[in-house]
């Protein structure tokens, strides 16, 4: 009888052990599901915003890579900053 | 070795023909050297060469023009001297002072060294663009990283460096000559030796010091017609296609114009120079790109175009026995020899065999690679399954496609399912195998919005390769290329088979159709276009396969205002597509057109005219709104499948039009025998029966003119997509069962 006993008292663990392991991997699966559909969007988003850099065969990061770009970007904002600065002394002289 | 090859003999060969300007020099510039023997081969001077050769007392070997051949010639030029090491150099290449020791010292660096080659210098009077690109190109093979403070020492090449090699200003070692010899070629043998010397295991020098001055110029019309024979003869022999877009080109020359210009500054010219240099060199530099891009692309050319093209005046049908210039990347000038005619054959009854074409490797991988890593390898494990997963609500599903075109039907149905699949919440992604390489100038992102335009509102992300694959619930096949790619794909739980047609039934005996049948063996669980084709797959391929009903866009297909014309007779004649049976439904259309001569017969569905005894209007291909009025006026419509059926006729009996199609293939599993569709047997006799009882029969034509609307009413893309989404459910449900998992 007590043998009897503890055959069930293991049958029990293991199904709770059972159960216990299918809810982690239905919460596992949930997650990657999840993971996915981020993904998706994500990447789908990004080909929606640069069609038009994918229809030119234009990379950018290899393009900024390129000797002179970081020289051209920083004169560019220097461009910028000078522009602004006219922009805000018009402003400031304006009557 | 070493010590041997510091000081062992040096034979120098020279092929000439008119090459008077510069040989008196360069012989001159030779004798200075400690050569043991030089050779003079000219095949049919008119000028002072052989004279220059005399006086030079040089050995000097005369042959035929016909005789002459750039491979050949070096090889004859080989065999006549003696020297352990041969420097070839051309008519127009005078060595500098050193260069006989600069090449003994580069043979002494490695008892493996086959071959070395140094620099074309610029002479004085060369223009900046030349120069400087030939400065700058043999920079490219100097000394560099760690040994870059070795500048001007040699380099060895082993293999998986340059090929690049230059009989302008070469030389070998003869046990390496012997080994690998010049290919006959028409161009390029140079380059050619460079490839099989480091293949069969030899190095090669690239000596600084042991260079030439070999440097003239054209004018800009000669540098494109030569940049045009460079790179055919590059291609030729290595298979080379120069690349080429506007962008592309138009940031490279812009480059290289800023480049001429900082070099003619730094050469000290003046600004009005300058300015003179720079649009020659937009001129030159453009008219590279664009030759060069041609050149490469020669074989594609018309004949006489090429002729044209050419410098020499190479069409393309003297390959073996044309005597141009050993093809150089560098600029370089059409030494020895013009354009000549074929040598007579020999008088013997022995057939020769033609000199042969070596060709490179030019693919990446094998066009059928992925087939033949699952016969190889097998497909790639699949995942454990999951308890329950057959029945998520949400699938992440993987759609493998093929190349597609605007119109294609089949990517139509795909696309329009896997919308709507997204549309029900799973998770969608497309990943594009490029059978025929179409999209090969395209990025996702532009693949991607053409899917949207021109078949579905797609919504999930389109990737081109598996770079960035993630894995699936079911990878989904859905063309025969694209089945051993998916099988191939890792993180699976399932994969399933959206079977269009029977595709096997598109070839002859062929590695296609053998392929294309392979595609059903690999337990993937099909989901057949129809139960026809479900059938079959069950029966002859015994695979677990469902099937969906094509559906039709009844916003789009459905009878139209217009006036229902009484004598029109519409044909898809799609002759590109052998299945379409165009010559049965031509003859069938003859044999009514002689019973009705006043039968309007209209065509469509392909491009070009196609011949026929009767006269018909042509409409070519047209959209699917054009196709709805057509559907909505005309009195029959005929179109014949030998394998799958066509959407098409379930679009015609949409629009109220009853249509004609082949009986006893597929089209009775989808309407019955005595449906809404008028079957026929494949005979001219019996299309035009089905036709013609069309035509005069009104009661019959009113029934299946209604029958038609009513019977495609419920063929819609939901319920497709309802039964495609039970045909994956089914492949997940199918792992769950193939693997038992623990209670």
């Amino acid at each position: 009888m007590a043998i009897t006993k503890r055959s069930s008292s293991n049958s029990e663990d293991l199904h709770a052990e059972n159960e216990r392991l299918r809810a982690r991997v239905a919460a596992l699966e949930a997650e990657l599901v999840e993971t996915q559909a981020r993904t998706n969007e994500i990447v789908a988003q990004a080909q929606e915003r640069v069609y038009w850099l994918d229809r030119w065969h234009l990379d950018l990061n290899a393009l900024m890579r390129r000797p002179g770009a970081a020289e051209l970007r920083g004169a560019l904002r220097a461009i910028r900053a000078a522009s602004r600065m006219l922009t805000r002394a018009k402003r400031r002289l304006r009557p | 070795v070493s010590e041997q090859r510091s000081v062992a003999r040096i034979s120098v060969v020279i092929p000439v023909k008119d090459g008077e300007r510069y040989l008196e020099e360069l012989l001159d510039a030779l004798s200075r050297e400690d050569v043991a023997e030089t050779l003079v081969i000219d095949s049919g001077s008119c000028d002072r060469s052989r004279e220059i050769a005399h006086s030079a007392g040089v050995e000097l070997l005369e042959i035929e023009p016909g005789e002459f051949g750039h491979g050949r010639t070096r090889n004859l030029g080989a065999e006549r001297t003696s020297g352990d090491l041969i420097c070839f150099l051309t008519q127009d290449a005078t060595p500098v002072t050193g260069w006989i020791e600069a090449y003994r010292a580069a043979f002494a660096l490695d008892p493996r060294v086959g071959a070395a080659y140094g620099p074309h210098l610029p002479r004085p009077d060369t223009s900046p663009m030349i120069a400087r690109e030939l400065t700058e190109f043999f920079a490219t093979f100097g000394a560099e990283g760690p040994n870059a403070d070795r500048a001007g020492a040699p380099v060895l090449q082993h293999p998986g460096d340059s090929t690049f090699l230059s009989n302008v200003n070469a030389c070998y070692a003869r046990a390496c000559w012997k080994e690998i010899r010049f290919r006959e070629v028409g161009y390029s043998e140079d380059q050619a030796f460079g490839v099989d010397l480091l293949q069969a295991g030899w190095l090669k020098v690239y000596q600084p010091g042991a260079g030439v001055l070999h440097a003239h110029d054209y004018g800009p019309v000669e540098f494109m017609r030569r940049y045009f024979d460079e790179y055919r003869g590059l291609h030729e022999t290595t298979g080379h296609v120069e690349g080429f877009g506007v962008l592309s080109a138009a940031r490279q020359v812009s480059g290289a114009v800023a480049g001429d210009r900082r070099w003619a500054a730094g050469q000290g010219l003046g600004v009005g120079d300058q300015a003179r240099w720079v649009a020659r060199s937009a001129v030159h530099h453009g008219g590279r790109r664009v030759f060069s891009a041609l050149g490469s692309r020669a074989h594609r050319l018309p004949t006489p175009l090429r002729g044209a093209l050419s410098l020499e005046g190479r069409d393309g049908r003297e390959l073996a026995s044309d005597t141009s210039d050993g093809g150089q990347v560098t600029p370089d000038g059409p030494d020895p020899g013009a354009a000549l005619s074929l040598s007579a054959p020999p008088a013997t009854d022995l057939a020769p065999v033609p000199p042969a074409t070596h060709v490179a490797p030019r693919l990446t991988q094998d066009f059928y690679e992925d087939v033949g890593r699952v016969w190889r390898e097998g497909p790639a494990p699949l995942l454990d399954p999951v308890p329950g997963m057959a029945d998520r609500e949400r699938l992440r599903l993987a759609l493998v496609v093929p190349s597609f075109r605007r119109g294609s039907g089949g990517h139509n149905t795909l696309f329009q399912i896997l919308s709507r699949l997204e549309r029900r919440g799973h998770l969608c992604s497309v990943w594009l195998q490029d059978v025929t390489g179409q999209h090969n100038s395209e990025w996702p992102a532009v693949i991607r919005s053409d899917i949207r335009e021109f078949f579905a509102p797609v919504e999930g992300p389109v990737y081109k390769g598996y770079d960035q694959w993630q894995g699936a619930d079911i990878a989904i096949a859905t063309g025969w290329q694209t089945v051993h790619p998916t099988l191939m794909l890792d993180q699976c739980r399932a994969r399933a088979y959206v079977v269009n047609d029977h595709e096997p039934e598109f070839y002859a005996a062929s590695t296609e159709r053998e392929m294309a049948e392979d595609t059903y063996r690999h337990d993937l669980h099909c989901i057949a276009a129809s139960p026809w084709l479900r059938d079959l797959l069950i029966d002859r391929y015994d695979t677990s396969a469902d099937a969906f009903q094509l559906g039709v866009d009844h916003d789009l297909y459905h009878p139209r205002p217009v006036t229902r014309r009484q004598d029109t007779i519409i044909y898809y004649a799609r002759h590109v597509t052998p299945r379409r049976a165009v010559p049965v439904g031509l003859m069938a259309l003859a044999e009514l057109h002689r019973r009705r001569p006043d039968l309007r017969i209209v065509l469509f569905g392909d491009e070009g005219h196609l011949d026929s005894p009767f006269p018909y209007e042509h409409l070519g291909i047209l959209t699917p709104p054009q196709l709805a009025t057509l559907y909505s006026e005309a009195t029959v419509g005929l179109c014949l499948s030998l394998t799958n059926f066509s959407l098409m006729p379930k679009e015609m009996l949409a629009c109220g039009l009853p249509c004609v199609e082949l009986a006893g293939v597929s089209a009775e599993s989808i309407f019955g025998a005595d449906g809404p569709l008028e079957l026929a047997e494949l005979t001219p006799r019996a299309i035009a029966d089905a036709l013609e009882r069309l035509l005069d029969d009104r009661e019959l034509w009113e029934r299946r003119s209604r029958e038609g609307i009513e019977f495609v009413a419920s063929h819609t893309w939901e319920h497709a997509t309802d039964e495609v989404e039970a045909g994956l459910r089914h492949a997940l449900r199918e792992r769950e069962q193939a693997v038992p998992t623990q209670p």
